[in-house]
């Protein structure tokens, strides 16, 4: 009996300390919230997210009826950056789509798509988007934004600059530690015709590895191991302002036109795969590309990192 | 062996030993009802428990001269024949195989000599562990009902082993057994216990 | 399918996977039998204040997310971490590191169970046969053998299925550290399939001969026990 209870007594202790401790977690994780939803409208993204059906006191305008789950698969970068977090609310509130998501590779991205798994595809690998049209499985590109992206590292022995050419050169030439992600995503795919325009090859340089990880994974690695990596800003700044542990790299080359990063917005082909949602994921393409959520997202970041993480440029024809 | 003021308690039992005095060479029959603490005794005298106080005095005998067989023989997991000779082998002595086959074959065990000793049944299993016993030629054995549930030809088997070791170099029996009426003929003391002590001791004639 | 799985199997990354693979596997299914193997049988042989609380510890570690011996070892490898200065992270010692935390206590709780089944009755026998205490220890292992066999391929097989830690401490890097179960969850999140199946057709056929292996052991244990 004295056993029993001892061990009962234990085991809620056990629980306790393990409730505070979650518990303190989240409201020490909370400031870190990506800066749109909480400081843009926090009172808004709550009652949303809980309780999706609750009158908005603070907007006079009805939020639209709800209508069900849009499914995307998009790549990392809209999601660590906490975009698709500030996003989702509104647009369900808009539209009445439940907005979901799976964040991968952009490579992994389009063959959810390929496979029917998804409705609509957030991308940024234009070449591989039309193809993906060329072979039936999505319907129409749009483009939605932009961003760019910086290489980072150690600040000796490159000096900071803005010509790409002459950095990836010096990594070659000096043999620097570099880290790719090496996993085919979008960012990936940037990387490797980087090098390729400039008809450097990566194989001759012993410090070039490939973490096959994600992004966030693959900063850190970097700055473990202190060589250098092509990484998109937004994800980048996020990175720098979250980890726990100060990132001792910098920006050593930005705003190269060749570091542009485009998205891309696709349907999944109804035709192929009539059981999907096209109704939502043509709500989405719209909504998305509106004057309204243009700006959104242009003001998405500013407040806490100082500068927009995308810059919008639906209608385009990038 | 002399033991004097052996005390061991275990839960609610109690063995309380004021003096013992074992003759050495002869065959000790010890009697008592079930639970009176007879395999707890015969386990201090082997070194299995340690006595909360109280001192056995071998009178010069090695504990690696003593041995037990215990209720459930332990059979190693190899064949019968390295069962039999593994006290042999630790103690660095090279085993003649002849004599160790003319054993087996008196016990009925020289079919199974490459067998698992494990696969043999009950009273093979006890007759190989008698015989592992005997081969060393230890100068105390200690038998924890090793006589019980035996067929009428083991027994005699045992019977005989036992008297034909006493006539060439006589060792001390320390014998537990329920069924003592069919080996007490061998018994050249009887020692009776009850809840934990000795309470009489028969000392046969001749 | 022939001609699909040579294709496969002659890419040399994938060589170099499957090779790291069976390093880090043999490599800490070695290191922590030394320690589980002995931590078990020390258990079972001795008391000591506390030793409940280490056998508990023991048992809660044998379920531990590898994830989180990944986590924790990360902590102390990484370049600002207690053992930074030993430039272990990202390395294959480093996995092997955190693969041997994972697979130690899983194989000395396995161990201590099978000791404190088995072994008073065989140190109860040697007593009777006079064995010394070498001796005794050597008998135990004789006894034992083929639970410890068990073990070390349970061990074995945890190490060769595991991704979480290996890809925190090895950081999945191409052609060094990665392994073949990384390679898998990188294919997969490369949306390539074909390659991921063609690994893991070969990772499921190692746990079926593992499988094989542990019937074995298994088997004659309860031979042993039908008397």
């Amino acid at each position: 009996m004295k056993k029993t209870k001892w061990l009962a007594a234990l085991l809620a202790a056990v629980l306790c300390v393990g409730l505070t401790a979650c518990g303190s977690k989240e409201s020490t994780e909370e400031p870190a919230q990506p800066a749109g939803t909480e400081a843009a409208e926090p009172e808004e993204t709550r009652t949303e997210e809980t309780e999706p059906e609750a009158q908005e006191p603070a907007e006079a305008e009805e939020p639209a009826e709800e209508k069900g789950r849009l499914m995307m698969a998009t790549t990392t970068s809209t999601e660590d950056t906490g975009l698709l977090d500030y996003l989702k609310p509104l647009f369900l509130k808009d539209t009445g789509w439940d907005l979901e998501w799976t964040a991968v590779g952009t490579g992994e991205a389009l063959k959810l798509g390929e496979n029917g798994d998804v409705d609509v595809v957030l991308v940024h690998a234009k070449a591989s988007e039309e193809e993906f049209i060329a072979n039936g499985f999505g319907v129409e590109r749009f483009p939605v934004m932009y961003n760019d992206f910086v290489v980072v590292g150690p600040a000796e022995p490159i000096a900071k600059t803005d010509d790409i050419e002459s950095v990836f050169k010096q990594i070659i030439e000096e043999q620097l530690p570099f880290v790719s992600r090496g996993d085919d995503s979008g960012t990936d795919k940037k990387e490797k015709k980087i090098w390729d325009n400039l008809g450097l090859d990566t194989s001759t340089d012993p410090n070039y590895v490939e973490s096959g990880q994600g992004m966030g994974a693959t900063i850190t690695m970097a700055d473990e191991q202190k060589a250098y990596c092509l990484t998109d800003r937004g994800t980048w700044l996020k990175q720098k302002k979250d980890a726990d542990l100060n990132i001792e790299l910098d920006i050593v080359c930005e705003g190269s036109k060749d570091l542009l990063n485009q998205y891309g917005v696709i349907a999944v082909n109804p035709e192929k795969y009539p059981e999907l949602n096209n109704e939502g994921a043509n709500d989405f393409i719209e909504w998305i590309c509106s004057d309204e959520v243009q700006k959104l997202i242009a003001e998405y970041g500013v407040e806490e990192y100082g500068q927009a993480l995308f810059t919008p440029n639906a209608g385009t024809d990038n | 062996m002399k033991i004097t003021d052996l005390h061991k308690k275990i839960g609610r039992f109690e063995l309380n030993v004021e003096s013992l005095s074992v003759e050495p060479g002869k065959i000790h029959g010890i009697v008592g009802s079930n639970g009176c603490g007879k395999t707890v005794f015969l386990k201090l005298v082997m070194g299995i428990l340690n006595p909360d106080r109280g001192y056995i005095d071998y009178e010069g005998i090695l504990p690696q001269e003593i041995t037990m067989m215990t209720q459930r023989p332990y059979l190693m997991r190899t064949s019968v024949y390295k069962n039999l000779i593994y006290p042999l082998k630790i103690r660095g002595i090279r085993p003649d195989e002849e004599k160790m086959d003319e054993l087996l074959d008196r016990a009925g065990l020289l079919e199974q000599k490459k067998q698992y000793a494990r696969s043999l049944s009950s009273g093979e299993k006890q007759k190989l562990s008698f015989l592992r016993a005997m081969v060393f030629e230890p100068k105390v054995i200690i038998m924890d009902e090793t006589l019980s549930n035996l067929d009428a030809e083991s027994e005699e088997l045992f019977k005989e082993l036992i008297s034909m070791r006493q006539k060439k170099d006589p060792a001390t029996w320390l014998i537990v057994n329920h069924q003592w009426d069919h080996v007490n003929r061998l018994f050249e003391a009887v020692h009776y216990m009850e809840k934990g002590r000795f309470v009489k001791n028969e000392i046969a004639e001749g | 399918m022939i001609d699909w799985m040579i294709n496969v199997f002659s890419d040399k990354a994938v060589l170099s996977a499957i090779r790291v693979t069976f390093m880090l596997a043999f490599g800490s299914t070695l290191l922590s039998s030394v320690f589980g193997i002995a931590a078990g049988l020390l258990l079972e042989r001795f008391s000591f204040p506390g030793k409940r609380i280490v056998i508990r510890i023991n048992r809660t570690l044998m379920g531990v997310p590898p994830v989180v011996v990944g986590l924790l070892v990360y902590l102390l490898l990484m370049r600002r971490g207690p053992l930074g200065s030993l430039e272990l992270l990202f390395t294959i010692p480093g996995m092997l590191i955190a693969q041997t935390l994972i697979i130690t206590p899983i194989i000395s709780g396995m161990v201590y169970s099978y000791a404190c089944r088995f072994v008073p009755a065989i140190r109860v026998f040697a007593i009777t046969m006079g064995a010394g205490k070498w001796q005794t220890v050597k008998l135990i292992f004789a006894e034992l053998r083929k639970e410890l066999y068990f073990c070390m391929v349970t061990g074995f097989g945890r190490s060769i299925s595991e991704v979480g830690a290996v890809m925190l401490v090895g950081g999945n890097i191409k052609g060094s550290t990665r392994t073949m179960t990384t390679t898998i969850s990188l294919l997969k999140s490369q949306g390539i399939f074909t390659e991921g199946v063609g690994l893991g057709i070969l990772l499921l056929v190692m746990a079926f001969i593992l499988q094989c292996l542990c019937d074995f052991f298994q088997r004659e244990e309860v031979q042993d026990e039908n008397y």
